[in-house]
């Protein structure tokens, strides 16, 4: 036993006597004990996650557990990294959710689930057979499943919500479980030592398919686009600190399995035609999520796109590791992989932030749509700081904390471009005006985001009394601010595990990807180096001397304190501000054939005189336009299919005898004939 | 685009010839010889307006003395007050005066500006402009013709 298992067993035990202790306690007690049991199965996780990452690895295999397979668990680097992000986040969210539940209130079962949630997101990592990795994501998928529907009985959308994740995830799930079952079939053994020993043996086509069956299930977890329809449904409705669990650490898991399995398991080999899928498919994801993510006027939906991007920027790393490594760069292959674990790890941490700050002004306004949002600097001082110092690690600027990772992916992209041949030539180019266009796009979400949710003036009254959140809910914000500031201006502590981790994929004996000291990021092989600590000192310095520049030049003119210019009526009122929807309007013209917007206008006249008009009625929206091309056609094509299915069943016991006698009868001539 | 070109070489030019210079004016040196107008309708029956638009449309084109008509008081030098001042406008013409940054002037367009002309003692009448804010020059006339408007800014301008 090392302090990597120590970590593990300690987080699954917290969790479950949390578990327990949440059903039992009083109601006054439950958030407490929920909460507290989550951070703390979060620090042991985050702890034992981090001693994997750094070189502690184990394997067991307890047999007895399950029936007909057991189970097996293990950790490398790889798992280390995704358990100490996993481990973080809970960290955060558990604090968060003491104060947050005591303002909701929270029944026995969520209350026991939380703990849970996050400790079978541990498990998925720590699995190492197929069994107990499809165990613990069937546990996992149930648990969050349960968090979503927490305020089910105040808001009926959140049903419906919970059916969308419900349907999406365990379609997933039947592909995860397709993908390995065929891989655990051809390669001889269910646990990941045979799976790897086995994928040489598998045919092409063999190969394909589970490559596929599984992108497709883990990327649908991962909020890929056109499997992403969950996730800005799901993310709304569930109570924030769940948001916030599901969307900087459960998302992940998307990504962990496709590393794992289809990076770590199958081999990078393999054709490239099915990384550049990949990559494609991140780049989609990208562009698709932040546009609809741009044009979005609900907070935590908007944020709930934004994961959809966020991990469409991982997914572009690790195609472009697969396409690296399948034509022999492994260097770059490191590097590319490199960029997207680090992203995976900002993406948790400001993710966190802006759910759980998202969450703090929906306690203290009771709002959720932009467009009523605003005014909130001054009653909710600390919210408006952490959620601005979330948007600023979002937006790929310095000092934000995405802007490492993305620079990190840029640098790969880019060194990618000789020695590719054709296809690379053609894709890499694209890959990088893709991360351009969605760093571009992110800015003008996240300032709509932030200058028109929170600064202006209140568009509400909700907005207007809104008051600061308790203490414990600042303190889960402010760890996960903390976070983000750590991995934004010195990522030098986090590379080396992140390094330790690449070579755990298959990618071994490659010298690490970057280098350099705590200041300096230098890479491996190629010409680059930034210094994020440098680079905002320089910003802040710069900064400063303007401001200091404009204090020293003295006015021409004496300055005199004048009305704001009202066009002499006023009083100016908050309707007449700036809205997110008036904000977005621009980007929705340039981008109009791609989100295709949709606009009602109602006229009603008077009934005595049909030139006057009585009322004009105007509504706009921006529907998921994936959803609508792909999803309804689907949908109805499976009700038609029903409701056809639905005339076999006409309610004659005659009848249904004699389908199982056709049955039965049939079932005989096949064998008859095939034996 | 050709016929556009055809109608200006049809046109030929239309300005008036511009009359001799004005002699140092009121404000010449204050505002730099580039006036920015802000006109206020304070209660006006339109007329003036129209020799308003007039002064500086393409026949009488006070933008060629350095004056220019701008939308907001924040940009403006000069405010051009219309009409008699009624109860509703008294406030808004004087946060209007208010919001023009200093060094600034006020000039009363037309009889109603300057002494209330016809509407004196009428109902909601505020009074004139003088009443209201401080009018450094007047154009008298009901309404006023275009020349005597050019003239008054041309004092203002210095050109």
């Amino acid at each position: 036993m090392n302090l990597a298992a120590y970590g593990l067993s300690a987080a699954a035990t917290i969790a479950l006597a949390a578990a327990i202790a949440a059903l039992v306690v009083p109601a006054r007690w439950r958030p407490a004990v929920s909460g507290t049991g989550t951070a703390l199965a979060g620090l042991a996780g985050l702890v034992g996650g981090a001693a994997a990452a750094g070189g502690q690895s184990f394997a067991v295999a307890l047999p007895g557990v399950l029936p007909l397979s057991g189970v097996s668990l293990a950790a490398d680097p790889l798992s280390g990294v995704f358990m100490a992000v996993t481990g973080g986040v809970a960290v955060s969210v558990g604090i968060y959710a003491i104060g947050y539940a005591r303002h909701t209130g929270t029944g026995p079962v969520p209350a026991a689930v939380l703990p849970l949630f996050a400790a079978s997101m541990l498990g998925v990592l720590a699995a190492a057979s197929v069994p107990t990795l499809l165990a613990c994501w069937e546990l996992m998928a149930l648990a969050s499943l349960l968090l979503v529907l927490t305020e089910h009985r105040r808001r009926p959308e959140v049903a419906e919500a919970g059916r969308w994740y419900a349907v999406m995830t365990h379609l997933g799930f039947a592909c995860i479980l397709a993908g390995l079952m065929i891989f655990a079939a051809h390669a001889g053994g269910d646990s990941f030592a045979a799976l790897r020993a086995g994928a040489g043996r598998l045919a092409p086509a063999a190969w394909g398919t589970v490559f596929v069956l599984t992108l497709a299930g883990f990327g649908s977890k991962a909020g890929m686009v056109p499997l992403h329809a969950w996730l800005p449904r799901a993310h709304p409705e569930a109570p924030s600190h769940v948001s916030a669990l599901m969307s900087a650490a459960m998302v992940n898991l998307g990504v962990y399995g496709i590393i794992r399995v289809d990076f770590g398991l199958l081999g990078g080999g393999g054709a490239r035609g099915w990384w550049l899928l990949v990559l494609a498919l991140g780049a989609v994801s990208a562009v698709y999520g932040i546009l609809q993510a741009a044009m979005c006027g609900d907070l935590k939906r908007l944020l709930g796109y934004s994961t959809s991007e966020n991990m469409g920027l991982v997914l572009i790393g690790v195609g472009a590791a697969g396409l690296f490594a399948a034509s022999g760069q492994r260097l770059l292959a490191g590097l590319a992989l490199a960029a997207a674990l680090l992203h995976v790890a900002n993406h948790a941490a400001f993710k966190t932030l802006l759910f759980l700050s998202a969450g703090s002004v929906l306690r203290g306004t009771g709002i959720r749509d932009l467009d009523a949002l605003g005014g909130l600097r001054a009653p909710m001082p600390v919210t408006t700081a952490a959620f601005g110092w979330g948007a600023l690690a979002a937006s790929a600027l310095p000092p934000g904390t995405a802007f490492v990772s993305e620079w990190l992916l840029v640098q790969a992209l880019i060194h990618g471009f000789p020695g590719g041949g054709t296809a690379a030539a053609v894709v890499l180019p694209t890959a990088v005006a893709a991360v351009a266009l969605t760093a571009g796009l992110a800015v003008a979400t996240f300032v709509k985001a932030f200058g028109i949710g929170f600064l202006a003036r209140p568009r509400s009254d909700g907005a207007a009394r809104a008051v600061e959140s308790p203490v414990s809910m600042l303190a889960g914000m402010g760890l996960a601010g903390a976070a983000c500031a750590v991995l934004a201006l010195a990522p030098g502590l986090v590379l080396p595990a992140i390094a330790r981790a690449v070579s755990a994929t298959g990618l071994a004996g490659e010298p690490p990807p970057t280098g350099g000291g705590l200041l300096t990021l230098r890479l491996a092989g190629v010409a680059g180096a930034v210094s994020p600590m440098l680079l905002t000192i320089a910003l802040l310095a710069v900064m400063l001397a303007a401001a200091a520049g404009l204090r020293a030049v003295p006015g021409r003119r004496a300055r005199r304190a004048a009305r704001l210019w009202d066009c002499g009526a006023g009083p100016l009122t908050a309707r007449m501000e700036y809205t997110a929807t008036s904000f977005a309007e621009p980007l929705q013209r340039v981008f109009d054939d791609v989100v295709a917007p949709e606009t009602d206008i109602d006229v009603s006249h008077h009934d005595e005189a049909r030139y006057l008009v009585a009322a004009v009625e105007y509504r706009s929206r921006v529907p998921d336009r994936i959803e609508h091309r792909l999803y309804r056609p689907v949908l109805a094509a499976v009700g038609a299919w029903g409701t056809a299915g639905r005339r076999l069943a006409p309610g004659s016991v005659h009848r249904y005898l004699g389908y199982g006698f056709c049955a039965v009868t049939v079932l005989l001539i096949v064998l008859a004939v095939t034996r | 685009m050709l016929s556009l070109w055809r109608a200006i070489r049809a046109a030929g030019r239309i300005a008036e010839p511009s009359p001799p210079r004005p002699g140092p004016g009121l404000a010449a040196g204050a505002l730099g010889g580039s006036v920015q107008v802000r006109h206020v309708d304070a209660g006006s029956c339109n007329g003036c307006e129209v020799e308003i638009g007039a002064a500086f449309g393409p026949v009488y084109d006070a933008e060629r003395y350095g004056a220019r008509l701008v939308a907001s008081p924040r940009h403006a030098d000069v405010l051009l007050v219309t009409g008699v001042v009624t109860r509703n406008m008294a406030e808004p013409l004087r946060r209007t005066y208010d919001a023009v940054p200093a060094p600034k002037r006020v000039v009363a367009v037309g009889d109603c500006a300057r002494d209330c002309g016809v509407l004196a003692g009428a109902y909601g009448v505020a009074g004139a402009a003088g009443d209201i804010v401080p009018v450094d020059a007047g154009v008298p006339g009901c309404p006023p013709r275009p020349e005597a408007i050019v003239a008054a800014l041309r004092e203002l301008t210095g050109r």
